[in-house]
């Protein structure tokens, strides 16, 4: 028979819970978490069909513990990237383990990586989310920040949509300080200094022709 | 040795977006499992052994574990049930899991429930919704939603590829018109006309190159699909049943930007690919699905397909990905119309998600289930016409897509 084992309440916890001493509220005005509400219903006429209106409003918290410093430097008006030490790739969106299976999951070591990228790909979007529409028409693209091995998604803005190219050169620009919240809207890309659009063609005549439609449907936007 | 797996029968609902007053979930199971038993007598559901539930998000259906309330529904408790989740691909998923199971030996007879209700909110908040699959830390608030990133991805793939806004608009009009064959297609059922490249060529931009007649539909419905054993098959339908002989599911990078020097793609297939553009997922299940199906040449050996058009553009691109043609010749092939109808390897048949309606759960089911009644002869009594038959099939491929290509399944389908 197995002994009896008494396990005593433990005083601390396995790790140190992290003092938060900065606290920052850019909550919208009218959002609120009301959690769970019917808050109406509608019948047909038949009264054979009835649907119910269900609001659902919940606080996350998104917890980003290890990659903690990317959102920081971005307050900071910094992009931090990480490199493997073992094979020396570094990526921005960044990896806190290195994902070439010969490093074996290696931590990673952060670095400040240069304000400045090249576009990869990009697209005119004429179309978003709700919490985008006001925004159209957006020019989106994939770029390279310094040497990352990776591409990294964010807005191109201070040219005309049609005028954007595959290997043009950018420079990431933030937000005043006091508008920055930590996440990656705080910075987009804008063409590095000196860039010139190339002349119009066909495809930014078809861009043009497409996009122009959108700044009048935004206006009518409430 | 594991065993041969078969399908035996399958029905959706109709798809739909806004009111229609059938919208219950559960009742829409019960009548695809009804529809279902008419085509197949000898099935009852006290001969399922394993139900899997193939279902997207919950951000949508406002219920977590609805799986439940449908499986109370069919009179099914007491009998194991659990539900598959992978984006875009969770129907081609869910009959990965469903054919894994008959294969074991475990199971015989199981029982596959798709389904989605993306009516459940405003289109630009189910945009976002779905959106929620992007990495949010990284993508999600930067304009990002799927057909943007897709278009990001595409516009570089087609400049690569010299494949024109026109040549991709074809496919857009291809698989609308053909969903006008079929009576539970939304694009049937809603906006009910033929259309023209120039009307595809016209519609609204969504994301250069993508405008709104090349995008899928948002949706609701239910899919229901029997897999089973051939001894099964042979019980119950012995003159209609189709052999799962190959499948493969593969998988690549949540953000799009980080497949362009990803060192396990290096290994498999060397360097500068994927890029940002191919569908690597795609091409690696397909040579998985190829391999097991003793598949040779895609185009001479598969007789016709139900792809993941989410995008005319995706579609496109899934071409190549499944070796129907490469960089030198896609263009062509797609300028030929081999694709269409009476092209020599069609392509969404039955509509697909541009015609059909993409309710997320149930997409890789409806896909499976128009090749499956392709292969068996009853596109007549399911489809309006003869119009959207595929003449004599023996070969049909499903495949199934998530993310930014993120999980892709594909299989082989074959006559018995």
């Amino acid at each position: 028979m197995m002994a009896a084992v008494t396990i005593k309440k433990k005083k601390n916890k396995f790790s140190e819970a992290p003092v938060f001493t900065e606290k920052k509220d850019y909550r919208p005005e009218g959002v609120k978490e009301t959690g769970l509400a019917f808050v109406g219903h509608e019948i047909s006429e038949d009264r054979t069909t009835m649907n119910q209106f269900l609001h659902y409003d919940q606080l996350y918290t998104i917890r980003h513990g290890w990659n903690s410093k990317f959102f920081i430097g971005l307050l900071d008006g910094k992009i931090m990237g990480t490199r493997c030490p073992k094979c020396g790739d570094s990526w921005v969106p960044v990896r806190t383990h290195c994902w070439n299976l010969d490093c074996n999951l290696e931590k990673t070591e952060w670095v400040e990586m240069p304000l400045t990228a090249k576009v990869h790909t990009w697209t005119v979007a004429g179309w978003s989310g709700r919490s985008s529409l006001k925004r159209l028409p957006i020019i989106l693209v994939y770029a390279v920040v310094g040497n990352s091995k990776v591409a990294i998604a964010n807005e191109l803005h201070g040219l005309k949509p049609w005028d954007v190219e595959f290997g043009m050169p950018l420079k990431i620009v933030f937000k005043p300080k006091e508008q920055r919240i930590g996440a990656v809207t705080d910075f987009h890309f804008e063409p590095a200094d000196g860039w010139k659009p190339s002349p119009m063609n066909k495809e930014k005549e078809r861009i043009k022709k497409l996009v122009e439609p959108v700044y009048e449907w935004v206006k009518t936007l409430k | 040795m594991s065993r041969k797996v078969c399908i035996i029968g399958g029905a959706t609902t109709p798809f739909d977006y806004g009111p229609t007053g059938f919208e219950s979930i559960e009742g829409g199971a019960a009548e695809c499992v009804k529809e279902t038993q008419q085509d197949v007598p000898e099935f009852s559901l006290r001969d399922l052994d394993l139900m899997i539930y193939s279902h997207f998000s919950v951000h949508f259906g406002h219920q977590l574990a609805p799986e439940w309330i449908i499986h109370d529904h069919l009179g099914l408790v007491g009998l194991p049930h659990y539900r598959v989740e992978n984006g875009g691909n969770t129907g081609g998923s869910a009959l990965y899991a469903a054919a894994l199971a008959v294969m074991s030996g475990h199971h015989d007879v199981v029982g596959i429930v798709g389904w989605e209700t993306m009516d459940t909110v405003s289109q630009s908040q189910g945009s976002e919704f779905i959106a929620m699959a992007s990495d949010i830390r990284y993508e999600l608030m930067v304009g990002g939603i799927y057909p943007i990133y897709y278009a990001a991805m595409a516009n570089k793939w087609m400049k690569e590829n010299k494949v024109s806004e026109e040549d991709v608009a074809t496919i857009a009009a291809k698989n609308k018109n053909n969903a006008m064959d079929n009576p539970k297609a939304q694009w049937y059922r809603n906006d009910h006309k033929y259309i023209t490249v120039d009307d595809v060529m016209n519609s609204r931009l969504i994301s250069y190159p993508i405008k709104k007649y090349d995008r899928s539909l948002m949706s609701r419905g239910v899919a229901f699909l029997v897999v089973c054993s051939e001894k099964y098959a042979k019980k119950v339908n012995p003159n209609h049943y189709v052999t799962v002989d190959g499948m493969g599911l593969s998988s690549c990078t949540i953000r799009a930007g980080d497949r362009l020097n990803n060192p396990g793609w290096k290994e498999r297939y060397g360097p500068g690919y994927p890029e940002m553009t191919e569908f690597a997922a795609c091409r690696n299940s397909a040579e998985q699905a190829y391999k097991m199906a003793g598949i040779k040449d895609p185009v001479k050996d598969i007789d016709f397909g139900e792809i993941h058009d989410a995008f005319s553009t995706s579609e496109a691109q899934i071409y190549k990905a499944l070796g129907l043609a490469d960089q030198t010749n896609i263009a062509q092939f797609i300028r030929d119309e081999r694709t269409s109808m009476h092209g020599d390897i069609p392509m969404n048949p039955g509509g697909g998600l541009l015609g059909y309606g993409h309710p997320v759960g149930a997409t890789g089911l409806m896909s499976t289930i128009e090749c499956y009644y392709q292969l068996v002869g009853m596109i007549p009594q399911k489809h309006l016409s003869r119009k959207t038959e595929v003449p004599n099939p023996e070969c049909g491929i499903v495949n199934s897509h998530a993310g930014t290509g993120t999980s892709i399944s594909n299989f082989i389908l074959r006559r018995h």
